[in-house]
């Protein structure tokens, strides 16, 4: 290890170091401004320049690698000079504005130290007039005033290094260089994706949230969770009496660094929309106490109190209960809401209400994966963290996950991955998504024909004995069987399936089987299929074969939508688990729950007498029949995100008793007879836990809006009502629902969750990350599953078949759509909607289609276009690209009522998960 | 001391004027690639470099580097392909050596260049030439051609299964891409932003490889070298100092570019050593007009200024640099008689660095600017004396010898300002007198200045 003095200090340090990094360990501060510690030095700006005795003159400390034996001064008169001739000359070019975005800079905060003025407008003949148009750029988010730009570069290297995206250059030399946008266009038309990387990393507001302008200094600042995706990006909620100012980076954040997306740092503008529900609503014929025939419409709105509202609900769940059944009571959760929420909802259904009829959208997204992975290695989850696949995989392998749009942060670090380690990439996509720019290989295989591709590949590596014997062996079960089903999938077979060259398939089964450890990514491009588990138990036959499981940088990672739809299913809001995936068939989980959750009187429920309930789907289906009664929705949009919507909507309109808890009147609210006004994510606390596994905090800003409360507290108060009404206390140890707050709540989770046990709030404000299983209060968590042992024990290899999809192209519907989300937008859009911003940059559904078959319809790049299935219609407009191939056209479903994309899907269901096929349905395409 | 002319014949130059000379005949007809041919059978990499290194040339390319000792700063038995690239950005004003060689006689610099990728292992060579010399393009392109279809280049050169590709690249006219980094990074397609050193080229160049950059008269040396021998090339120039135990020595002939007014300019070869007199009288003609010299410029503009009784200054390695200048540069002499003012001198030359400074370094970036803009309006008839002080100021602080810049730009801008300031001095006071009789005596800072003249708190 080096050793070196600096100033007077023997300092000591790892090799490669630089003296600018040695000194900051040992708590000197040397003045910088081009260097930032997440991007590569680049020794620009000359702010930082020491004196080393073995070196002529001064030298920069940001780019000199310590050496053992280097004597180092770091301050002298020379450099305070030095240095105040450089924050002079910056200050030549840099026009502080009058008014400034955010506090004082960082260039500002050295002028100060070094004493030298700030002058606030070219009142010298040497500075010229201002040089660039204030507000030079038409991005939504990001504001441009070069004028005060120092040249540091730090944008450039964050969009380059951090986002992956080169967005920004430096144009024309000298003093007249400039920081451009592509070849000079605006940022959006340089690709720009809007992560605000580079307002993030500039020293001095050249580059600023546009969002933050104008707003005040904010009075506090607040760590929370995202609320969008399941990456589980961490940042600062700044906030002005009340109100949210910014979304600011929090660089020590676990997952994200400072990085977020565009969604993330500035989607929040929705937590104040006007449209937000600041009362509680019920329906005039509803509060008389009257029922509505079948088929009768809903009645007008009423406003009431909390007390009313809640007694209504309690009410009418009751009669439901005594008049029908317990199991005449479904409840739909939310991923949206926190994990003291899921389990709350969860508990209110088994435990107050009396059925397992409770579900959530993980129905509609990973309920094949979780199926699954059970099946095949015993646990449901993503295998690895984020960042030891971006740091230590060899190769990468992504099949149906649009990773930089739907999960951007993550995308982001895959991108990393491939430049900064040069790591072999393999994207298996029908479409031509932005992550395949960065791929080695693109395999664009036809929608729906992923097992016969996995397989091909499989095939290909018994042939060449690619694979891991030793770990098979020892590890895994059924392998005969595998090998016996791969032998008829040779490339040439599996290129006829799936239209990728049997070149191809052997190329990629090279690059996936010979590098190790390789991490397989997927998303709902492989679980939205009527073949969904059986493409999710391919890919862990796949990963088990090559030994890629249990170890870092390799694993089975299915990439969650949502904030904490992770979360919502370890919650147990699912119809066949408690908490922690405790079956409700296994005695000793029912036993336990009986006993924790038991009261004074059972009202008619015992948990052991009534069997797993219905899934989403199967109440929508259910309440429409008037088999179900009463419907609780937890912050869910099934009339919108249903597949074939125009019969969910049908079924919602003939529902007898529809509650909502949400905190907008979204396209499900006209279906409903209560609405309980909810909070967003800002306005509470609790937990969310990411796609990996990492359960963390969100933490409460702001108030509630107007009446809003915080939905853990409205569930707690809405058993409270019901226990009343029905005369049972609590008995059991965690029967009550007095909960302080939610710490208490998590208190619970983890006395009957093994999987929780060790997690609580305390731990995770001291800062410990915890990824589950977390065993006892001491454990630190499993940043990696099955290692050493599979959750079930041995893996089990399944062979599965290559089936074709539900409905396939004919004369009628020639075309195949594929359907998807978009960066801008996320889940039905009920937040992203809400956002300006967002709005301004993605206002409507496009619809991508390949310019051959648009010119043979006659449709034109902007031409409003009709689709049309079996089902419905659907009005979008047309984007001709290359991203999608002949024969197939792409939708997001984004958008209601006519641009909906779920008017048209198929609810064709996969037999064991019984997820949808969003993924592909046959459609005809007209202009309108 | 003056160097004896009397015996003196161009070698580098010596086919130049003859209008077959750019073809492979030609060359050949004058023992072309002989000299190759037998390096490739009887000499071993290792002995070429020796054989460089005994002869002590000096890089032509500017900053007189020896070139054998580059060479050996080459890992030994690296693993992955080693990169050359022949400089032939040739931008610094006053300089066309390159040029000449290039057009009139493109193959004595292919072999030099094939010799060169020989003696350092590099099996890739990259020709970076400036956009702004179209014949030379295509003489190269022309000359490649050649080499190509008769064996010269490719997977076996002459046959003797050394494998060599030479890639031609153009560049897009900007000075910053003759410094050796710049020239890299332009290479790979990106702003040609010097590159912080170390690691130098040697070790990690071109794509990140072990790289060697020499200029296009250094490769023309060192075919001399291989067809004259080192005691020939010894025999030209000035020997090293015995004082100085760093001094190399400034050994063999040299291509000097003589421009201004002068009665005949042009690209003349002579041993290194010769004195500006020399230059300006015996290959010159004198100063045109029958007027006097005022000033020139030793080695290309970065190298400052000598003035008129400065002529003696021998034109070698060391000589300018006694003389208050950088050093020898390009061996591009500008001169300049008793018409030209300094004033204008100066502002030219500011305007020259301010606009090719790549932006990189603040110090640069913004030191040439501000002092192009204060030059601007001393000529505007606004200076005052104080300015004087600020632009020397400029001077003495910005460069990569004090250590305040990446690359040698910054000094190459801030010699002419040192020197034209410090040795005409009273010519700036008398103009600014003359043109701003009310203000030039006005002391108080300019405003953005302030706190940077009053010096540390
Ligand atoms: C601003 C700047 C411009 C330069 N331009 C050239 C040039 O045009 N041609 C050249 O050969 N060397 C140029 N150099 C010098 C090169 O960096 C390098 O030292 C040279 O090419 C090495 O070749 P040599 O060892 O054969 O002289 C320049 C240096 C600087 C700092
Ligand atoms: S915009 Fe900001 S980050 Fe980018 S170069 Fe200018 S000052 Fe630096
Ligand atoms: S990547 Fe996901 S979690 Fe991160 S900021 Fe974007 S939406 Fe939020
Ligand atoms: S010294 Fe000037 S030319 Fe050289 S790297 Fe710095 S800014 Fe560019
Ligand atoms: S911080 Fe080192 S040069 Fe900018």
């Amino acid at each position: 290890m080096p050793q070196l003095t600096i100033n007077d200090d023997l300092v000591e340090c790892r090799v490669g170091l630089t003296v600018l990094e040695a000194a900051t360990r040992q708590g000197i501060v040397i003045p910088t401004l081009c260097h930032h510690a997440d991007l590569s030095p680049v020794g620009s700006c000359r702010m930082c320049l020491v004196e080393v005795d073995s070196i002529d003159g001064q030298v920069a400390a940001c780019t000199l690698q310590a050496e053992d034996g280097m004597r180092v001064r770091t301050e002298s008169d020379a450099f305070a000079k030095s240095r105040r001739m450089v924050l002079q000359l910056l200050l030549r070019r840099y026009r502080r504005p009058d008014k400034l975005a955010a506090g004082e800079n960082e260039l500002e905060r050295w002028a100060r130290h070094y004493d030298v003025p700030i002058l606030s407008s070219s009142n010298d003949e040497l500075l010229g007039a201002t040089r660039y148009p204030i507000d030079s750029d038409d991005n939504p988010f990001i504001r441009v005033d070069l004028n005060q730009c120092i040249l540091c570069t730090r944008c450039v290297r964050a969009c380059e290094e951090i986002q992956g995206r080169f967005v920004l250059g430096v144009g024309d030399r000298g003093e007249h260089s400039h920081i451009v946008a592509g070849a000079g266009t605006s940022m959006l038309d340089a690709r720009c994706e809007s992560c605000g990387a580079c307002a993030a990393y500039c020293p001095t507001g050249a580059l600023s949230d546009r969002m933050r302008v104008g707003q005040p200094e904010p009075d506090r600042s607040v760590v929370t969770t995202c609320s969008y995706c399941g990456v589980g990006c961490q940042f600062r909620l700044e906030v002005k009496q009340d109100q949210i100012v910014s979304v600011a980076s929090h660089p020590e954040a676990a997952v994200n660094g400072m990085s977020l997306c565009v969604k993330g740092r500035y989607g929040w503008d929705y937590v104040h929309h006007r449209d937000r529900l600041l009362v509680p609503r019920v329906r005039s014929h509803v509060l008389d106490g009257r029922l509505r025939s079948a088929g009768e419409e809903r009645s007008g709105w009423v406003d009431v109190d909390w007390d009313t509202a809640l007694e209504v609900v309690a009410r009418n769940l009751i009669r439901i209960k005594q008049e029908h059944s317990a199991n005449a009571i479904g409840v739909l959760s939310s991923a949206k809401c926190t994990n003291e929420e899921n389990y709350l909802i969860q508990k209110l259904a088994r435990q107050v209400f009396g059925t397992h009829n409770v579900d959530h959208c993980a129905r509609l997204c990973h309920s094949s994966t979780v199926a699954g992975l059970s099946m095949a290695v015993g646990s449901g989850a993503m295998s690895n963290s984020m960042r030891d696949i971006a740091e230590q995989s060899q190769a990468l392998f992504v099949i149906g996950s649009n990773t930089t749009e739907q999960h951007p942060v993550f995308g982001a670090m895959l991108r990393q991955a491939v430049l900064r380690r040069n790591v072999p990439l393999v994207v298996a996509d029908p479409r031509r998504i932005d992550l395949t720019e960065f791929a080695t290989l693109h395999l664009r295989h036809r929608p729906g024909t992923d097992v016969a591709l996995i397989n091909g590949i499989m095939h290909v590596t018994l042939i060449n004995k690619w694979h891991d014997v030793t770990f098979i062996d020892k590890r895994c079960e059924g392998f005969a069987e595998l090998c016996a089903s791969l032998e008829i999938y040779s490339p040439e077979y599996v290129a006829k399936i799936t239209g990728v060259s049997a070149l191809q398939i052997r190329e990629a089964a090279e690059i996936l089987a010979t590098n190790r450890p390789m991490a397989t990514i997927w998303a709902m491009g492989i679980t939205q299929h009527t073949t969904g588990v059986m493409n999710v138990l391919a890919l862990a036959n796949l990963q088990m074969l090559l030994g890629n499981l249990g170890i870092p940088g390799g694993g089975v990672n299915p990439l969650r939508g949502q904030n904490n739809v992770q979360g919502a299913c370890d919650m147990g809001a699912l119809p066949n688990v408690f908490p922690g995936y405790q079956s409700v068939t296994d005695a000793a989980a029912l036993q336990k729950f009986s006993e924790a959750w038991r009261c004074s009187n059972d009202a008619g429920v015992d948990l052991r007498e009534i069997s797993a309930g219905l899934t989403v789907t199967e109440m929508i289906e259910a309440a429409g029949q008037r088999g179900l009664r009463g419907l609780y929705i937890l912050g869910e949009d099934p009339a919108m995100t249903e597949p074939d919507s125009n019969h969910a909507r049908e079924c919602l309109t003939n529902a007898e008793f529809v509650v909502l808890q949400e905190i907008f009147p979204s396209e499900t609210a006209r279906y409903c007879d209560v609405l309980l006004p909810g909070t967003s994510f800002a306005e509470k606390d609790g937990t969310f836990t990411n796609t990996e596994r990492r359960v963390q905090l969100v933490r409460q800003a702001i108030p509630p809006m107007g009446d809003a409360r915080p939905d853990w507290k409205i569930i707690a108060q809405l058993a409270q009502e019901m226990m009343r009404l029905e005369n049972r206390t609590s008995v059991g140890p965690d029967a009550a629902w007095q909960y302080a707050d939610t710490g208490e709540i998590m208190g619970e989770v983890a006395r009957l969750t093994p999987i929780y046990a060790g997690v609580s709030h305390h731990r995770l404000i001291q800062g410990e990350q915890l990824q589950w299983p977390v065993r006892d209060e001491r454990h630190e968590g499993t940043p990696i599953l099955h290692v050493g042992e599979f959750t079930r024990g041995k893996g089990r290899f399944h062979a599965v078949d290559y089936l074709p999809p539900q409905e396939v192209p004919d004369s009628l519907f020639p075309l195949v759509m594929t359907t998807g989300r978009v960066l801008y937008h996320w889940h039905g859009g009920e937040l992203t909607r809400r956002s300006t911003g967002l709005m301004s940059v993605y206002p409507e559904t496009l619809l991508e289609i390949d310019a051959s078959d648009a010119h043979r319809l006659g449709i034109g790049d902007g031409s409003m276009v009709r689709v049309s299935s079996r089902r419905g219609v659907m009005v979008a407009k047309a984007h001709l690209s290359a991203r999608v191939f002949p024969g197939v056209v792409f939708g997001n479903f984004h958008f209601p009522a006519a641009s909906n994309v779920n008017n048209v899907t198929i609810a064709a269901l996969d037999p064991i998960a019984k997820i949808p096929e969003f993924k592909v349905c046959a459609v005809r395409v007209e202009r309108c | 001391m003056e160097i004896d002319l009397t015996n003196n014949t161009p070698v580098l130059l010596s086919r130049i004027g003859r209008p077959e000379s750019h073809t492979l005949s030609d060359y050949r007809a004058d023992g072309g690639y002989e000299g190759l041919a037998r390096v490739l059978r009887d000499m071993k990499p290792e002995d070429l470099i020796q054989l460089i290194k005994d002869s002590s040339l000096r890089g032509r390319g500017g900053a007189g580097f020896p070139t054998g000792l580059k060479w050996s700063f080459l890992p030994k038995d690296h693993p992955g392909p080693i990169y050359f690239c022949l400089n032939a950005d040739e931008s610094e004003p006053g300089t066309f050596n390159n040029r000449i060689l290039m057009e009139e006689d493109p193959h004595q610099v292919i072999e030099g260049l094939i010799l060169a990728c020989y003696a350092t292992r590099s099996v890739t060579a990259y020709y970076y030439m400036r956009y702004e010399y179209p014949r030379a393009w295509e003489r190269l392109l022309k000359a490649l051609d050649e080499c190509y279809s008769a064996g010269i280049l490719g997977k076996s050169v002459l046959g003797s299964g050394f494998c060599l590709d030479i890639f031609p690249h153009r560049g897009a006219a900007a000075y910053i891409c003759g410094e050796e980094t710049g020239l890299i990074e332009s290479l790979e397609g990106k702003r040609a932003w010097p590159r912080i050193k170390p690691p130098f080229p040697a070790v990690e160049g071109v794509f990140r490889k072990p790289t060697v950059v020499n200029n296009v008269e250094t490769v023309a040396c060192v075919k001399q070298i291989v067809d004259r021998g080192v005691d020939w090339f010894k025999s030209l120039g000035v020997p090293a100092d015995p004082k100085n135990p760093r001094d190399p020595g400034s050994y063999g002939p040299k291509l000097y570019c003589l421009s201004g007014h002068v009665e005949r300019p042009g690209c003349y070869e002579a041993p290194l050593g010769i004195t500006v007199h020399q230059l300006v009288d015996h290959f010159g003609g004198g100063v045109w007009k029958n007027r006097h010299a005022k000033a020139a410029i030793p080695g290309g503009i970065s190298m400052g200024l000598l003035k008129a009784d400065e002529f003696d200054c021998p034109l070698d390695f060391a000589g300018p640099g006694r003389y208050g200048c950088l050093g020898l540069g390009t061996a591009a002499v500008v001169v300049m008689d008793e018409t030209v003012s300094m004033v204008d001198f100066l502002h030219n030359s500011a305007r020259f660095f301010a606009h090719e400074s790549c932006g990189q370094c603040t110090p640069c970036r913004e030191g040439t600017a501000w002092a192009l803009r204060m030059l601007e309006r001393i000529r505007a008839g606004r200076g005052r004396l104080k300015d004087l002080d600020l632009l020397l100021e400029i001077g003495d602080t910005i460069g990569i010898m004090p250590g305040t810049t990446i690359c040698g730009l910054a000094d190459g801008a801030a010699w002419p300002l040192k020197n034209a300031i410090r040795k005409f001095r009273s010519e700036f006071e008398e103009y600014m007198q003359r043109t701003n009789p009310s203000g030039y005596q006005q002391t108080d800072a300019v405003p953005a200045l302030s706190s940077l003249s009053h010096g540390g708190h």
